[in-house]
Parts: structure tokens; sequence; C-alpha cells
């Protein structure tokens, strides 16, 4: 009796620490993701080299909010190999290209995960009319290369991007999305 | 489970019964079915030893589309009067709102009475597709030996003799490119509208903001005007649209009222309104033209202030449903009002048809001046 | 390789990972990748693999993401359409570890232009009215940023052509200009050096009417009341379909007519008796008033 009295606090706590360390399995992984998610992508904007035309306020909060979706998503498509998060964020040769990587990933088991991003962005160019705007992103985040789920390349990245943006039906879409070595 | 099935066996049964029967009796003006006639229908009677008897025994037959017992219980004021004629008065024809039409319900008050004629007023009440609808007629009875009987003088309209009228207006179609995306190959602007007045008032039903958009383009325009109404922090209260209180397809030059109504709210608290005019390129025809005529500021039968006139269709193709839309101006030009009412009856080519659209009372006074547009549908318009 | 022995010097007081740093650095060592170090989109390109034995080789970039078997030692050819995507592409070689290399592919000559040109429709004799956009491309539609002449030219029919040389930078050329003060199609084109050439059509139409005059006569139907034709204060009839309103105030009380111009000119009838008058107005034109006597 006195050694049943004896073990009950340890059968307790033995039963708490393994519903504790089911319930961390059990929401780690989805936590994972929304910790990712919840990471999302940093993102500032200057436009005081904007030329020809100056970029209004309201123009600056939609391209930094749609931008930074747009990365966000495109995280997603490239981690979860699929094109269906890229629609409505990029259209024309951007959408075409990270579609055909997506689908190259899934055809070949790989995916990619770009996370802990930041975005510096640089308005260099605004058409008279407001319809193109052309951006310098100095990016950085950590890539990482998976072949079924074993990494196979990992690195903390410096990316210069040469962006172009245009208004679409209620948001900013990403055109042309072209790494290069410098501005 | 086993008492279930029987029931649902004739609820099925009787859906399907009262599915055919309400597709083989649409459009017959012979009747109601469902609903028991003569001195079984709950305040009908076969009396009309008083003009009221008499009055709402007509209507009643005219409710449930008797049209044969109505016409028979009325008396034609001319021989040119047929219960063709006198059908198609209720039921409307050509197309026109009064043809998707149901007198829901009706309310009669005796304006005047002797022992050989009576003056009844009549409200009716419409369920259109525009929504409800009112009408106010005045109905002549006579007493004839001991009952009273509703004289009917409506005359039918002109026949409009047959001709040929040429259809030459402009007609603009929109072509829209393929679907390769060549950026920049297939651009077309959309159509620069703009908003050229807005004045917010309350009313009796709420915030009401008003003023005139024109269309600044060379081609037509699908417009719609949108308010938002911001407090005093920049916050939005309301976000609504003009609806049908303007005129949607603006040919180039072309100047439409516009209303936005915010019903139950006030002004007072509201700090700022934002306007948003979209405009959208779309295929439309400056035919047919509508002509407003001998418009004239006047109180109606029951004293409220309307303004009336006719309009005209100077084209070759029959308006099912005109839709007038007026604006009225103070002294200084400023838009204080915008009124709109649809005409029941279609408007036949090279005719007219009378209009009236109410000012609400407290402004009547202020109105100097207003202009009247024509929104129209036409049910053969490709 | 470098960063990995920089990392175990780092760590040489932990005796465990410095050794597992300098297994790693030695083991990097074996396998190494010589990516191209002047890649041009749509050209093929070589990547180099030394040491022996069966590795795998991946390829991930714009619109690229392959897997290959491939024997060390030898060279992973690249295809011209692996590369058609200007951009940052990272190759990765993995036997019994994984090494990778970045490289970037640089676009192409410019040999198309991306072109935009607004507005599509444009009253005649607005300044600066007009804005033409330019972005060169390579043939696989990359931004090629290397800057570059783009000649751009416009013409209406009767006039001289207007033109203005801009030096693309970062990818984009532009310009801006007046329109014309005669109606009609404006033909505008950007070209580069190499004769790519791009056009696209402005039409300049008429502005706002000018000098509205009408005139009327009694019919048996009403007054049939028509305007001149209506031209803008350049002289250029206003497009068919723009809306005249003619307005008539008569014992009967007010009418309204909005009617489209057609071949220059707007008519109406209004149904009027006795005297009226009518006037005319199209957007913020107003026209002469025409006084017209009574006859029933």
């Amino acid at each position: 009796m006195c050694a049943r009295v004896a073990s009950y606090p340890q059968k307790l706590k033995l039963h708490l620490s393994v519903l504790i360390v089911l319930s961390w399995c059990m929401i780690a992984t989805p936590w994972r993701h929304a910790f990712a998610a919840d990471a999302s992508p940093r993102v500032t904007l200057t436009v005081s080299q904007a030329t020809p035309r100056q970029v209004e306020p309201l123009t600056q909060n939609a391209v930094l909010r749609d931008y930074k979706f747009a990365w966000a998503n495109l995280a997603q498509a490239l981690e979860s190999n699929s094109a269906g998060a890229i629609n409505g964020l990029f259209v024309g040769d951007a959408s075409a290209q990270l579609v055909a990587q997506v689908n190259g990933q899934k055809k070949n088991g790989l995916s990619s995960r770009y996370e802990n991003q930041t975005h510096k962005l640089e308005a260099v160019f605004y058409s008279p009319e407001g319809d193109i705007l052309e951006l310098h992103d100095t990016a950085e985040y950590d890539f990482e290369i998976l072949d079924g789920g074993k990494s196979i390349h990992s690195e903390h990245a410096i990316v210069h991007y040469v962006v172009l943006m245009t208004p679409g039906a209620d948001r900013w879409v990403v055109r042309q999305l072209q790494a290069v070595p410098r501005f | 489970m086993k008492r279930a099935l029987p029931i649902v066996i004739v609820i099925v049964a009787v859906t399907a019964v009262l599915i055919f029967l309400g597709l083989t009796s649409v459009g017959r003006a012979t009747g109601t079915i469902g609903i028991a006639t003569g001195g079984a229908l709950t305040g009908f009677s076969t009396d009309t030893s008083t003009p009221e008897k008499a009055m709402n025994n007509f209507l009643l037959d005219v409710q449930k589309r008797d049209w044969d017992r109505a016409f028979a219980s009325a008396e034609r004021a001319s021989d040119a009067i047929t219960e063709q004629s006198f059908i198609q008065d209720w039921v409307g024809s050509n197309g026109g709102l009064r043809s998707f039409s149901t007198l829901e319900r009706y309310d009669t008050r005796p304006l005047h009475a002797s022992d050989s004629d009576a003056q009844m007023r009549v409200r009716l009440h419409w369920a259109t597709p525009v929504g409800p609808v009112e009408d106010v007629r005045d109905f002549h009875l006579a007493h004839r030996g001991d009952s009273w009987k509703v004289i009917w003088d409506e005359t039918p309209p002109p026949n409009v003799p047959a001709q040929i009228v040429p259809v030459n207006y402009l007609r603009w179609d929109l072509v829209t490119g393929n679907s390769s995306d060549e950026w920049g190959s297939h651009n077309v602007d959309a159509p620069r509208v703009r908003i050229v007045s807005m004045n917010a008032v309350d009313s009796a039903e709420g915030a009401v903001v008003m003023g005139e958009v024109v269309n600044e383009d060379t081609i037509p325009a699908f417009v719609n005007v949108n308010a938002t109404l911001l407090d005093g922090s920049g916050g939005i209260i309301d976000d609504e649209s003009s609806f049908d209180k303007i005129l949607h397809v603006l040919l180039p030059k072309q100047v439409s009222p516009y209303r936005v109504d915010f019903p139950h709210l006030s002004l007072s608290k509201i700090k700022n309104v934002r306007m948003d005019v979209k405009a959208t390129l779309v295929p439309a025809s400056s035919d047919p033209v509508i002509g407003v005529m001998n418009q004239k500021i006047d109180t109606d039968a029951q004293g409220h202030p309307v303004l009336h006139g006719e309009l005209f269709n100077e084209s070759g193709q029959t308006v099912n449903i005109p839709h007038v839309i007026a604006s009225f101006y103070d002294s200084n030009g400023k838009v204080v009002w915008v009124s709109d009412g649809y005409v029941e009856k279609a408007l036949l080519p090279q005719s007219t048809e009378a209009f009236a659209v109410e000012i609400p009372q407290s402004l009547a006074g202020k109105v100097q001046n207003f202009h009247v547009v024509v929104n129209q549908y036409s049910l053969e318009k490709s | 390789m470098s960063s990995l022995t920089s990392t175990a010097w780092k760590n040489r007081k932990s005796p465990l990972i410095f050794a597992l740093l300098v297994v790693c650095a030695a083991a990097a060592q074996d396998t190494p990748l010589r990516v191209p170090s002047n890649a041009v989109a749509g050209a093929p390109a070589t990547v180099g693999t030394s040491g022996s034995g069966a590795a795998t080789f991946y390829l991930v970039g714009p619109a690229v993401s392959l897997k290959r078997d491939v024997d060390l030692g030898k060279e992973v050819a690249l295809s011209s359409k692996e590369l058609q995507s200007a951009g940052r592409y990272t190759a990765v070689l993995c036997s019994s570890s994984c090494s990778s290399e970045n490289f970037f592919v640089s676009p192409g000559k410019p040999v198309d232009l991306a072109f935009v040109v607004h507005p599509s429709r444009v009253p005649v004799g607005e300044n600066a009215a007009i804005s033409g956009v330019a972005l060169t491309l390579d043939e696989y539609r990359n931004l090629v940023l290397a800057p570059s002449s783009v000649q751009f030219q416009w013409s209406t029919k009767g006039a001289p052509a207007m033109s203005h040389s801009a030096q693309a930078r970062d990818g984009i050329a532009w310009f801006r200009t007046s329109s014309g003060k005669s109606a009609g199609p404006l033909q505008i084109s950007a070209a580069l050096s190499n004769d790519v050439n791009t056009r696209r059509v402005v039409q300049e139409v008429a502005s706002i009417p000018c000098n509205l005059r009408i005139q009327g006569q009694r019919t048996p139907k009403g007054v049939l009341v028509e305007t001149e034709p209506v031209r803008d204060c350049s002289g250029n009839p206003v497009p068919d379909g723009t809306v005249v309103t003619f307005t008539a105030k008569d014992s009967g009380g007010t009418s309204f007519v909005d009617a489209p111009v057609k071949q220059d000119v707007a008519r109406a009838i209004i149904l009027a008796k006795g005297s009226v008058v009518i006037s005319a107005a199209s957007g913020v034109a107003m026209g002469n008033e025409l006084r017209i006597g009574g006859k029933e």
C-alpha cells in the first residue's frame, strides 16, 4: 500500500510528461509551418529614387502589402509544390517561370524553402501613367533544397532581384522577378 | 422509417402536382387556381348595393384575374372599349412592367358620393420585378337600378400605323483580343467618367448622397457610383451603390444624375464621404432616342408635388420598361434631389406615355430647375 | 569549403566538433563543382565535376528544377532550354555528401521590346497626354539590363514624324508627348538599333464641342431641330454618338431630348404646339437659342 501511495505522484508525473510530449508532437509540425507563416517576409520600401513619377502613399502601402504576399505565396508554392498559391500574384513571365519550377520539383521529388525572408525594396522607375513599377530588391533569406525530405543544400543567401510590378484588378502583381549579380 | 416512407411519398406526389399545375396555368388570365370563387371568397359577396361594395367586388375580380366577371360587372363608357383592351390595361402588353406585375392589395377611399354617382380613390399596390409600385387611380361609379357599377372609361391607346422606321443610329461593339498576353498590345483604356457634383442630405429614410456624373470620353461607358461614409477617425460607417438610380449606360458627353441611399443613417455621424465611380467598356447603342416632353411641376391628386410629363419614343424600337430619373436643382444649380420612377406601360415606337415622379414636400419650394433622363430596358435588345 | 575550415577553427576548443568539421571540409574537397562563370540565357553550358563514381546532380533555378544521375569526373551538360531564364541557379552534386555552387545566367542581347502606351484614346491638343514605356527583352523574354538605345517615333497622317531617342536603364526607356491638333490615329513605334520595331496606335479624338449652332422647323410631327456640324475648337468633327441635349420651353412645359450626333449632326423631334424656345448643349458647350412661332 505504501508502495502504491509512493508511486502515484510518479505515475502522475509520467502521465503529464507523456501528455505534454504528445501534445507538442501533435502541434509541433503544423505549428512549425504556422511559425514559418507567422514569420512572414519582412519588406521595406524606399521611393525617393523613383522617376519620372512619384510613388503615391497609397500605392506604397499596396506595393508593400502585395509584394510581401507574393513572396509568402512563392515560398509556400515551392515548399508544397502547389502552383495554385502563385495565381493572382504573379503574371506573365514571372508566373510561367514559377509554375515551371514547381512542376519540375514535383516531377523530381524536390522541394525548396525560403525562410526568414527580408526584402529591402527600392523603387527605381514609376511610369508616367502609374502602370509600371520597377524595383530593386535586396533579398535575404535562408534557402534550402530538399530531395524527398532530405536536405541537399542550405544557405543563408543575399540575392539581388530586379522586379517589375503592374497594377491588376485589385492588387499589384509581379510581372518579372529576375535575380542579378548586382544592381 | 416505415412511417416516414408514406409521408415522403405523399409530399413528393403533392409537390409534383403543384409544379404541374403551376407550369400549365402560367399566362392564363382566366381565374385563379386554388382560390374559391363566388360567395366562398373571403370578403367577396355579390352585394353591390353600395359604391364601396361594388368597388371591392370589382377589384377582387381583377386581383384574381377573373376578367370576364370584372368586365361584365363594369359599364363601358364607350363602344370602343373592348374586353381585350380592358384586360390589357390591367395586365399590360408589349413586355411592359405591368406584364410582370401582380396586384398584391388595394386600399379604397370614397371621395364623394351621391344617390346617382360616386367617386372612389383606390391605391393599388403592385408587386413588380423592380420592387413594390403604388398606383393611385380614381374610379367613377354610377347607380344603376339596385346596384352600383364601375364606369370603365380608359380609352385604348391609339394604334401606331404600320410604317418603316429606319434604324441607323450608331452602335458600338466590344472586340476582345485573343488570350495571348503580349503585354501592351491589347491596351484599350476604360472610359473616362467624372463625378461633376455631389451633395449629401438627410431625408426621412436616412442619409442620401446625390449628384451628377458625366462621360467625358468618346465611347459609351457602363457606369456605377459608390459612396462610402466615413466617421471622424476615417473608419467606414457604410458603403452603398447607386443601384438603379443612375443611367448606367452613358453615351459620350452624356450626363446622368445618381443617388446613393443610406437607410437609417444620419449625416450627423458622418465626417467625410468618399466617392468612387467605376466605368467599364460595354457594347451599346444610341438607339432608341427618347424625348421627355411637356414637363411641369405640379401637385397630384393627393396633394404631393410631382414632376410629370410625357415620354416620346422617337425611334422604331419598342421600349419595354422605361425608367425615368429626374434631377432637381436649386437657384444655384446645385442638385437638391434625385427622383426616379418606372413607367408601367411599354413605350411603343413613335408613341408617348405619361410619367410622374415625386418631389419631397420639404424640397419642392427650393426647386428652380430640373432635368430628366430615361433609362430603358428592351427585351429584344441584343 | 573555406567556411567549413573557418568554422572548424572557431570551434577548435571543442574536439568533437572540430574533428567533424575537418572531416567535412576534407570530404568536400573531393567533389568540387565547376559552374559556368559567364552563362548566357539560351546558350548551353556545362558544369564540371571531379572525382569518380556515381552521383546525383541537381539544378534549381528560375523555371527549372531537375535531378539527374551523373558520373563524377565528367561534365554535366546543361541544355539551352534548361538555361533559358536569366537569374540565379543553384547546382548541387551529391554522392556520399552534397556540395553546391550558385551561378548566374545573364540575359542575351536585346531582340524584343514590350511596349506599353497610354492612353488608347486622347483628345487633341492636350499637353503631355501621351506616354510610352519600352522594356528591352532578349529572345527568351528576360529583361536586358545593359544600357541600350531605344528610338521612339510618332506620326499622324499628313503631319511630319516626330522622334525621341532614349537610353534604356535597367531595361526601361520611356517618352512623353502632347497630342496633336488633328483627330485621327497616331502611330507610335519603338525601335532598337538592330531593326527591332514595335508599333502601337493611339486614337486622337476631337475635344469638347465648340460653337454649337442649331436650326429648326415645324413639321406635322412636331418641331424638327438639328445642329450644324458639331466640331471642336480645332475644327475636328466630334465622334458620332456624342450626345447633344436639346431643351425646349413652351406653354406645355419643358422638354428634353438627348440626341446622339450622327454624321456630324444631331437631330431630334420636339412635340411642341405654340411658340417654343429651343436651346442645345453638349458637355459644357452651349448653343444658340432658337425661337419658333406657334402653329396648331
